[in-house]
């Protein structure tokens, strides 16, 4: 807009963006969605170019921006340390709990959900390309792909099968694993003991204060003595099955459900 | 065909039924006198996009940080094998130490159908109802159905069932705080009729599967944050009371002939969408067809119902349009007009109005008496 | 709600004009109030979006949390509110009231926090809970405010609960009190509705402001809550840009739009407000609204005074059984007072008893001012008077009752027949025995009204000491009195 002085072009636009919003609102209201979504489109149009108006405006006093720092390590090499560390199938929420506990740098969460599928691809264009692997948990049932649970293809099978009891029992060994790496670290390690203490939280007799990480290690083992025959029996049954009936890719990243129709019919 | 169910259809149009979930069957519970809005749900329709078409589109909404709010604390509650869900069981209702097991019923290795996921529920549950060691405890993600008006509505609860003791439970997960003890009256509520909703689902379930309804516990177990941190709590909510009001309004939403008889024949809501998904039914001519069926409009309508703004219009000028309490002391007269013309004594009162009008009367009197002379 | 009530609606519905159910304001209107319009964000227990507040309606205090879900800005928010409300408060014990008679204290002035509706009292509560207990040292410390801005405003929404008092206000509530609109209830809690009816804008009708007010996009609503549209479409991508921000300028760039977003959302409420209070302030104040008041101002001196002696009593998280059943009962007899109260205030009050036949108007038809009383040890003067009354008298001999024009004279019913009331006076008849003074007993042709005793001595409900509480309700009761500790203080908040 040449022959608009930028204050004067600021406000058409803030203006523009005024009546944007009420119709985009209207929009939203009445359930048309086909409106809003253009409106939308438009409105984050019109934002960006106040944004840029604005800037415009600001440049002389602006510094130029921090660089970014950008992590030591790849995301996969950090699962792989947390992972490493619990020695069990984990979630992505806990995954991260456990690096921004233990290690240095901070584990993007938003670059977590590409991850698998980043994974299975590499596999097949190069299969075991790679020294490791992080692949879905296995449901001990079906044979496929559990539901947010990440495994390393390192692992042997009966680890990366979860069968009903697995949840509990890879929490308490997590919590074993966690409480004997706190134990080792300084006792201003803050991360390290909140994570913990949630893990005790959740543990009979292990949520009471001024308990000891070693204490918590132990509740945490007496309650995984009653679960623990019973899991690794489930787990070792269905490994066994796997190895039967899956191969390749589908022993890391688990059969797909018409595959498995077939396989259950032919047995 | 059902020709009930063909009917339905016929007054609904060519779109497909409108999706239940539990929220919208516990809906049915509000206003159960209404015939309009009985109907208009036992046939499925979009009863949102009929206001929008009659030029009285509903102001009902979510906020997305209510429902990240919500998403997020039930991820919480369910992490690592509902750790702090197994916690809660433990501390509150004595779920002994062995049961642990979790199984994630939304995992059905990729293929996700409705049917699908309903019979593998079914057969978990089945295996869990038969009592054996490795029966089971925690089902996420059940599939579960109910019928509606001889469709199946698919239910697909966030919620775990649990079983202790012989006993199914229905654990609901909901993200308004419990502070000190308390928790918004309102929201408990509509919590516990939703509960109650996949009670009977999950009764319905296990009857095909010949166990009694007694199978599935009366109590819910719901479990909110607790004052204002993120730590869940558990109460345990008794919904007989919701159960038998359900049961009351879905058999009547399959007891419709009596108002399906009164209506003429070609009576359809279809609002005739075109290629570009714009519906297309004239206005009047829909609003003609939707006031064929009686409604009882109140103003707690607003909060429950679709069509809240065009049956408010529709009753403007009658008392109950100004609350059911209003209406009440006004000894139940209709019409704001024959109020008005009964405390003035310029009408005379018909049979049985002979005691309201003098109320109003004497009301009037006063009323005058007092405000005379003053602005 | 009553007939008279109802009535009032049906009128209002035709006349396109709410229509007054008070011919006087019952409720004190300060000279300074404080008015605070709350917004939380959605989904959350407690969590403060942003606030105006203020006593100058042209100088409104807008106070924002960038991240409400961020525990540090939250805090950082309550201590700002903290400084205006707490500065607010100490302004109101500055300067003593010389008039008060005995040796009592009483400050001149008390707190008036006034917020748009029942939502902005229950976010009273909600901050005051979560807040009261934090302490300024220890693992989440806040600044040495934000507990002291828990207590008062823990004190200011316990005394919303007294009928009559007017420390803390919904203006929808008050509005209410004094107005029937042509809508119902549920709709009068929409301030900008309740208001259109009231006082419409321009020459719009009442039902047509009302409409206006409805649609979230001209009239925001009043929060707490905000509008879920609003919420989608322009505040999350604001508290998005803010948390996005870079840099500095980045991030004051995008505060400054998430400022003005909640500000377009406030800052019509804030208006309505004070329309209101300026509508109030129009109405001629009832007789007993100054002695109420005055007891709100005895309130606030006791507890400002105990809060800097450090002997204000414990605000528990609860309160034990026998306490809350004890405060119900009070809470029910200030009601009755304050019911009777605004009665002899005001006609159109008192035509509610009049309907309900605990109150008549009648002409008085026959007088006996100097009828004695011999049956006791002592003569004394018990005139009798008899009204004739159209009423529906639904009265027994023995009750007593009192007029608003003779508020020192006590009348007790003699007998009730279908047309008529024989009512036996006492007190408020001057000094001698024999003769009551000119005037303090009404004549034969006198127009009278007679009501319900506003300070009629009720015994306060007997209570089942603490050690007697049956386990039904709440248990044997814990043997220590409740003390707010540091534990209280490390309660999680997230
Ligand atoms: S809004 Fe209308 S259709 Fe819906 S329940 Fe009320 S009266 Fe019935």
């Amino acid at each position: 807009m040449p022959f608009v002085s930028e204050p004067i072009h600021i406000e058409l636009l803030e203006r523009r963006i005024d009546r944007l919003r009420g119709e985009l609102r209207r929009a939203a209201t009445t359930g048309d969605r086909t409106m809003a979504r253009a409106l939308r489109a438009e409105l984050r149009q019109a934002e960006h170019a106040w944004d840029d108006a604005l800037a415009d405006l600001e440049d002389q006093a602006r510094p130029a921006p921090q660089p970014v720092h950008k992590p030591m390590l790849s995301i996969r090499e950090q699962v792989h340390h947390a992972l490493t560390l619990l020695t069990v199938p984990a979630a992505p929420k806990l995954i991260i709990a456990v690096h921004d506990a233990f290690f240095p740098g901070e584990l993007v969460a938003a670059r977590l959900t590409s991850l698998r599928r980043d994974e299975e691809r590499s596999f097949r264009v190069q299969p075991f390309g790679r020294p490791y692997y992080l692949c879905p948990a296995l449901t001990a049932d079906l044979l496929s792909p559990a539901r947010g649970l990440l495994a390393l293809s390192t692992w042997p099978l009966e680890i990366r099968v979860v069968g009903p009891l697995s949840a509990r029992v890879d929490f308490l060994i997590g919590a074993i694993k966690v409480a004997q790496r706190v134990a080792q670290l300084p006792e201003d390690a803050h991360d390290a003991q909140r994570l913990l203490w949630r893990f005790a939280a959740s543990i009979p007799g292990a949520g009471s204060a001024g308990i000891t990480p070693s204490s918590v290690a132990e509740l945490a083992q007496a309650e995984l003595d009653v679960h623990l025959e019973a899991d690794t029996a489930d787990r070792t049954a269905a490994a066994s099955r796997a190895q039967e009936r899956l191969d390749g890719s589908e022993a890391l990243f688990g059969a797909r459900l018409q595959r498995l129709r077939r396989t259950a019919s032919t047995t | 065909m059902d020709p009930l169910v063909d009917r339905l259809d016929r007054i609904r149009g060519t779109v497909a039924p409108r999706n239940h979930n539990a929220r919208t069957i516990a809906a049915l519970t509000s206003n159960p006198g209404c015939g309009r809005r009985g109907l208009m749900d036992a046939a499925g329709v979009n009863k949102g996009a009929v206001a929008g078409q009659l030029g009285f589109p509903a102001g009902f909404g979510q906020s997305r940080f209510a429902i990240a709010r919500g998403n997020a604390f039930e991820a919480q509650v369910k992490a690592d094998g509902a750790a702090e869900l197994l916690q809660l069981l433990r501390d509150r209702l004595g779920l002994a130490i062995p049961e642990v097991a979790y199984d994630d019923l939304s995992n059905v290795g990729g293929n996700a159908s409705r049917e699908v996921r309903y019979a593998r529920t079914k057969a978990l549950l089945a295996r869990a109802a038969s009592e054996r060691d490795d029966a089971g405890t925690l089902f996420d993600h059940p599939m579960l159905r109910l019928e509606i008006a001889g469709y199946y509505a698919y239910l697909e609860p966030d919620l775990i069932a649990f079983r202790a003791g012989g006993k199914f439970h229905v654990v609901e997960i909901k993200s308004f705080a419990v502070i000190d003890g308390q928790a918004d009256p309102g929201k408990t509520a509509a919590a516990a009729t939703q509960s109650a909703v996949y009670v009977m689902a999950m009764r319905e379930l296990l009857a095909e599967l010949g166990h009694p309804p007694e199978s599935v516990s009366h109590d819910v177990v719901l479990v909110c944050p607790e004052n204002f941190a993120n730590r869940p709590t558990a109460t345990l909510v008794d919904v007989r009371k919701q159960l038998t009001v359900l049961r009351r309004q879905l058999s009547r939403l399959t007891r419709l002939e009596s108002i399906l008889d009164a209506l003429p024949a070609g009576l359809s809501f279809d609002l005739a969408y075109d290629s570009d998904q714009q519906a297309t039914r004239p206005a009047d001519e829909l609003r003609k067809a939707v006031s064929t069926i009686d409604a009882r409009y109140s103003p707690d309508c607003l909060g429950t119902c679709e069509m809240a703004f065009f049956c408010r219009d529709e009753s403007a000028g009658s008392t109950s349009a100004l609350g059911r309490s209003v209406r009440d002391d006004l000894g139940g007269v209709e019409s704001i007009g024959t109020v008005l013309g009964l405390a003035r004594g310029t009408l005379t009162p018909g049979a049985g109005q002979e005691e309201i009008a003098g109320l109003l009367r004497f009301a009037h009197k006063l009323r005058t008496e007092c405000l005379d002379g003053i602005g | 709600m009553s007939i008279l009530t109802a009535l009032a609606r049906a009128e209002a519905v035709e006349s396109g004009r709410a229509q007054p159910l008070t011919t006087v304001r019952h409720t004190h209107v300060a000279e300074r109030p404080l008015v605070l319009v709350p917004l939380s964000l959605a989904g959350e227990a407690a969590a403060p979006l942003a606030a105006i507040v203020g006593t100058d309606p042209g100088e409104p205090r807008l106070l924002v949390v960038a991240n409400p879900r961020d525990r540090t800005q939250r805090f950082d928010f309550v201590a700002e509110l903290a400084r205006v409300v707490l500065s607010y408060v100490d302004g109101c014990a500055r300067s003593v009231d010389t008039g008060a008679g005995g040796t009592k204290l009483r400050y001149a002035e008390a707190p008036q926090v006034i917020v748009p509706n029942r939502g902005g009292v229950e976010f009273v509560r909600l901050l005051g809970r979560s807040t009261r207990f934090r302490r300024p040292f220890g693992p989440y410390p806040v600044h040495r405010t934000v507990p002291i801005l828990g207590q008062w405003l823990t004190f200011l929404r316990e005394r919303a609960d007294h009928p009559g008092s007017s420390m803390l206000l919904a203006m929808t509530s008050v509005l209410s009190e004094h107005w029937a609109t042509g809508q119902s209830g549920l709709e009068d809690a929409n301030l900008a509705a309740l208001l259109g009816w009231i006082d419409p804008p321009g020459d719009l009708d009442g039902a047509g402001a009302a409409a206006l007010a409805e649609d979230p996009l001209r009239s925001p609503p009043a929060g707490p809550s905000t509008d879920p549209t609003f919420d989608n479409e322009i505040l999350a991508p604001a508290l998005a840009a803010v948390a996005r921000s870079i840099d500095d300028f980045a991030r004051e760039r995008a505060l400054a739009a998430l400022t003005a977003a909640v500000a377009d959302q406030m800052r019509p409420t804030w208006d309505l407000t004070w329309q209101a209070v300026r509508l109030l302030r129009t109405r001629p104040a009832g007789a007993s609204v100054e002695t109420r008041w005055a007891m709100d101002r005895d309130v606030f001196t006791m507890y400002h005074m105990a809060l800097a002696e450090g002997t204000a009593l414990p605000q528990p998280r609860r309160d034990s059984a026998v306490a809350a059943a004890g405060r119900l009962d009070r809470l029910e007899r200030e009601q009755a007072r304050y019911d009777a109260q605004r009665a002899l205030d005001d006609p159109l009050v008192m035509a509610e008893f009049r309907l309900s036949g605990e109150a008549f108007t009648g002409t008085v038809v026959a007088a006996s001012p100097n009828r004695v009383d011999t049956s006791g040890k002592k003569a004394a003067l018990r005139p009798h008077i008899t009204v004739q009354t159209d009423d529906p008298v639904r009265l027994e001999p023995g009750a007593h009752l009192v007029s608003p024009a003779r508020l020192a004279q006590q009348a007790t019913v003699v007998s009730v027949s279908s047309v008529d009331v024989v009512l036996e006076l006492s007190k408020g008849m001057g000094r001698s025995t024999k003769q009551p003074a000119p005037g303090s007993v009404p004549e034969v042709g006198d127009r009278v009204t007679y009501g319900p005793v506003t300070d009629a001595y009720q015994p306060p409900g007997r209570f089942p000491s603490r050690d007697d509480t049956p386990w039904t309700h709440g248990g044997p009761p814990p043997v220590i009195e409740y003390h707010a500790s540091d534990n209280d203080a490390v309660e999680d908040w997230s």
